[in-house]
């Protein structure tokens, strides 16, 4: 709320911050193990007096800085560039934590440029002891930029004992900093052997491509082995609630594990077959394939880490929103755009409820949510909600979600942000009179406790075919159908209320829309069923959305649940009266 | 204070530190930046000639250029560290209203990066063609310095942040500022002028194999040196002048320290000039770059001018951790006598 937001709504900075991030990785950890690769593959040349794999090594070398050096080094400014752009607020604090961290890496960042070059353009020239000892002291200095970057990250994730006392040191050596050093150290040095294969298939000598391939295979798959131990033991390093998340419990996190598990399974397959099956294969585009398992797999472990810490961008300090939390302690009941140096409207009147909340969009949800975008697109969390539901969910329900931030801001602001959301966004109605309404007891526990993750479409498919009673047993052991998902902790009275209106009672228009939207709003709008019903009995109804391809033969195959039929055809007729919205 | 600029957060030594390293590092960055925008535009030159012996000095240059962007960008990492650290939340707040630009940035410098080892490493298969990715780098590191220039105007005027209420897409430029031009000129300039003097150091280093190709490249440069220093001194002026006043008079006798830095970079233009125009190669070199060093600091007078009434260096609060400034040093010393072990190392082997 300090800084202005680079508004991008239907792109949302993390795009970019993810793909400058991920392909940086990928090669920065390349430059991290492929120092030693070199070196000692230099080593192996030299011990074996073999000048076909001295060649090898320079020819790899010229890649490598062409890869590490210049594609490494500009993305690595890139990813400074993009976050402070994006968030500048936690740049902010880690540019001014670790400063001296980071004017660290910037030294031996310097000693890789010079070691490289020098290790490049005095090969073969340079009498070999020495040559080794630059190419060391370049392995060295990689991996000593990953020792001082892995802290910083790690931090973000894990900040330890540095909440409570401020320090550089608690900050920097942090719970997760050494095994997410081992755990990076061994997935460069494995990604180095993969990258080997790349310029090992260009062998013209076929005995040396097949020492080669062999060198590289024994290389990765060395690596990996130890890779997985240390994967174990960092996720044993992580704090509660971040390992619940890692384990399955948040839904971000599940989507990513398919193809952490595809990756590795794709490079212990691509690598044996290389090294035992086509030793001598001449084929570049295996080796290039050889890779893209790596990078799902790599992919998947900073995907893994960003989730981890939701909604944090520090964790348990600043909110992803660059709002800390004291700052939102001390906001509490305070007007958010009034604190909000960059906001073009400071105050929220019944006339300007949508730029309000549009402003209020921007800087609060943009962090996280892009309008219409890839990334957690704010317009399919909200469809199942409507603006008294949403206003609900802002002040009451969304602090209780594991990775969202609290709405921070006065009930007029919620009112505002949820105007701009369901009105603006969803083309729904904003009925600031709904808001003095009553709900009834189960509809309000249901937008408390559930639909923010979901509509009532997926409960109902869960309620189907159950009792009032087997439904309130299941409402006490949520966590068994999802992990994710906590039991429901209310009395009996209230698991009651809740069933009641899940099964249906007193919320049959909500059902029916759900039904509607679920099953016909992809092709039509709601309108075009209302013109169809508005002058035909519940009967004719029922028969006609019984048999809906005899309606339009682009319907045949689409069928709706009797009790379904019923919701739907009873909302219709009341709906034709103007009763029901 | 400006409403619109955000808290700055606290600091872990005291600012002289970061002043220090601050300009320490700067002008070794622009050393390098200015030894890219020479050596290119020279380097094309030579090329778009097409004699023998000109084609000769474009090929030597082009193994240079590669490694001069690699220093410059490492070299312009520690001077944006600590600039961040001191004036951050004027540095953020403008980036993100150029945000579009400013991302820009990473693609064109790896495009341009890109193109420069490809007119080395092919240089006699692209014959001609070769020139256009070197004019094609060339472009994009002026249009890189567009962009910084409009960056670090766009950091020092807080009341033009307002803008960002009309437009939050990033893609605001800082054209109405009246500095703009002649700074981005005064730098482009200025910093090819430099680059020529590299190129005019470097044939004295080419000279030792090759006489001929090391005088051609010493009168090269010493003569964009010459050329782009009288149209400095224009520039300059413009630049002076379109300084806001209080800026300006900062130089003619209102900040003693100013005045005499500025007097100082007078002394040094003219004896630069004098050994350029009588080809003493060193002498030149020397006085430019201590006319560099001034600039710099002229510059941070300029900066500090203009936020004087609403920051102050003296108002960061200190969180004291001596620590990792300790820890930095002793890095700092082990990685410069790496880096020198490995240079002399280099340095023999190309003699032996």
């Amino acid at each position: 709320m300090d800084y202005p937001v680079w508004f991008l709504p239907g792109i949302g900075g993390g795009f970019f911050i993810a793909l400058i991030a991920i392909v940086h990785v990928f090669v920065s950890h390349f430059a991290v193990g492929g120092g030693l690769y070199l070196v000692w593959t230099e080593r192996k040349g030299l011990r074996e007096n073999n000048l076909r794999i001295l060649e090898f090594t320079r020819r790899h070398t010229g890649f490598f800085m062409l890869l590490t050096m210049v594609f490494g080094g500009i993305t690595g400014v890139g990813i400074w560039f993009i976050i402070s752009l994006v968030n500048p607020a936690a740049t902010s604090k880690l540019i001014h934590l670790f400063v001296y961290g980071w004017a660290a890496e910037w030294v031996w960042f310097l000693v890789e440029i010079i070691a490289l070059l020098v290790y490049y353009y005095t090969f073969g020239r340079m009498d070999s002891t020495r040559h080794q000892i630059v190419g060391w002291i370049y392995a060295a200095a990689a991996w000593l930029s990953l020792f001082l970057i892995n802290g910083i990250i790690d931090f973000m994730l894990t900040p330890g004992q540095w909440l409570e006392n401020g320090r550089f040191w608690s900050g920097f050596f942090n719970p997760t900093f050494w095994p997410a050093l081992f755990f990076r150290s061994f997935f460069a040095f494995m990604l180095a052997g993969l990258y080997g294969f790349v310029n090992s298939v260009r062998i013209a000598d076929a005995e040396t491509r097949r020492t080669m391939a062999r060198y590289n295979g024994k290389w990765s798959l060395g690596f990996l082995a130890l890779l997985l131990p240390s994967a174990w033991w960092y996720l044993q390093a992580l704090p509660q609630p971040a390992r619940e998340l890692v384990l399955g419990a948040s839904p971000t996190i599940r989507a990513a594990i398919p193809w952490a598990i595809a990756g590795l399974a794709g490079v212990i397959s691509l690598t044996v077959l290389l090294t035992l099956a086509r030793p001598t294969s001449k084929s570049l585009p295996l080796a290039l394939a050889t890779l893209i398992p790596a990078f799902f797999m790599m992919g998947s472990f900073e995907w893994t880490r960003e989730a981890a810490r939701r909604p944090f961008v520090i964790n348990q300090y600043m909110y992803s929103t660059g709002v800390t939390l004291a700052r939102a302690e001390a906001l509490k009941g305070q007007s958010y755009l009034a604190n909000t140096r960059f906001a073009s409207v400071r105050q929220v009147k019944d006339d300007n409820l949508s730029v309000a909340g549009a402003e209020l969009f921007k800087f609060q949800c943009y962090a996280c949510h892009t309008i219409g975008g890839l990334n957690n697109d704010i317009l399919q969390r909200t469809s199942a909600m409507d603006y008294k539901g949403m206003v609900n969910y802002l002040l009451k329900v969304m602090h209780k979600r594991p990775y969202m931030p609290p709405f921070l801001g006065t009930e007029k602001e919620a009112q505002a942000l949820a105007a701009y959301l369901i009105g603006d966004l969803q083309g729904k109605p904003v009925d600031l009179a709904s808001l003095e309404t009553t709900t009834s007891p189960g509809q309000e526990l249901y937008e408390e406790n559930c639909v923010g993750c979901h509509g009532l479409d997926i409960i109902r498919d869960w309620t189907r075919g159950q009792s009032v009673d087997e439904v309130v047993v299941g409402l006490g052991s949520l966590s068994e159908l999802n992990e994710s998902m906590e039991n429901f902790a209310g009395s009996i009275e209230q698991k009651r209320q809740l069933a009641l209106f899940l099964k249906g009672g007193g919320a049959g228009g909500l059902q029916a829309k759900a039904v509607l939207e679920e099953n016909c709003t992809g092709c039509h709008g709601l309108e075009t069923i209302r013109e169809w019903s508005s002058s035909l009995s519940k009967k004719k109804i029922l028969e006609g959305i019984g048999r809906l391809g005899a309606l339009n033969p682009m319907m045949e195959g689409i069928s709706l649940e009797p009790d379904q039929l019923q919701s739907v055809a009873e909302w219709l007729k009341t709906s034709a009266k103007g009763g029901a919205k | 204070m400006n409403a619109l600029v955000p808290l700055p957060d606290s600091i872990p030594v005291t600012w002289g530190w970061f002043q220090f390293f601050l300009m320490l590092t700067f002008p070794l960055h622009l050393f390098f930046m200015n030894a890219v925008l020479g050596t290119t535009a020279v380097a094309a030159y030579s090329h778009l000639r097409g004699d023998d012996l000109s084609r000769d000095l474009a090929h030597e240059l082009a193994k240079v250029i590669p490694l001069l962007i690699a220093l410059a960008v490492n070299f312009g990492v520690a001077p944006l560290l600590f600039v961040q650290v001191l004036y951050g939340n004027f540095l953020y707040t403008s980036s993100i209203l150029i945000g579009m630009f400013w991302i820009m940035i990473v693609p064109l410098l790896l495009a341009s990066y890109y193109a420069t080892y490809w007119y080395d490493f092919r240089f006699f298969s692209l014959g001609r063609k070769g020139v256009l990715l070197l004019l094609f780098a060339w472009l994009i590191f002026l249009v890189i310095g567009f962009v910084f220039s409009n960056n670090m105007t766009l950091m020092l005027s807080p009341d033009a942040w307002t803008a960002y209420l009309g437009n939050s897409s990033g893609t605001l430029l800082n054209t109405s500022d009246t500095t703009l031009w002649p700074r981005y000129l005064h730098f482009m300039v200025g910093g090819s002028a430099i680059g020529g003097l590299f190129v005019a150091l470097y044939g004295r280093y080419l000279g030792r194999t090759n006489s001929l190709l090391g005088v051609r490249a010493e009168t090269l440069g010493l003569k964009l040196f010459l050329i782009l220093s009288v149209a400095q001194i224009i520039v300059g002026v413009w630049f002076l002048l379109s300084l806001p006043r209080a800026q300006m008079l900062l130089f003619m006798g209102r900040d003693l320290p100013a005045s005499s830095i500025f007097c100082a970079a007078l002394v040094l233009i003219v004896v630069a000039l004098i050994g350029a125009w009588r080809r003493r190669l060193y002498l030149t070199a020397i006085s430019a770059a201590g006319l560099v060093i001034l600039m710099v600091f002229m510059r941070d007078f300029v900066r500090r001018g203009y936020l004087g009434n609403i920051f102050s260096l003296k108002a960061l609060e200190v969180r004291s951790d001596y620590s990792p400034l300790v820890f930095f040093l002793v890095t700092l010393v082990i990685g410069l006598a790496l880096v020198i072990w490995m240079l002399r190392a280099a340095w023999c082997s190309s003699r032996s």
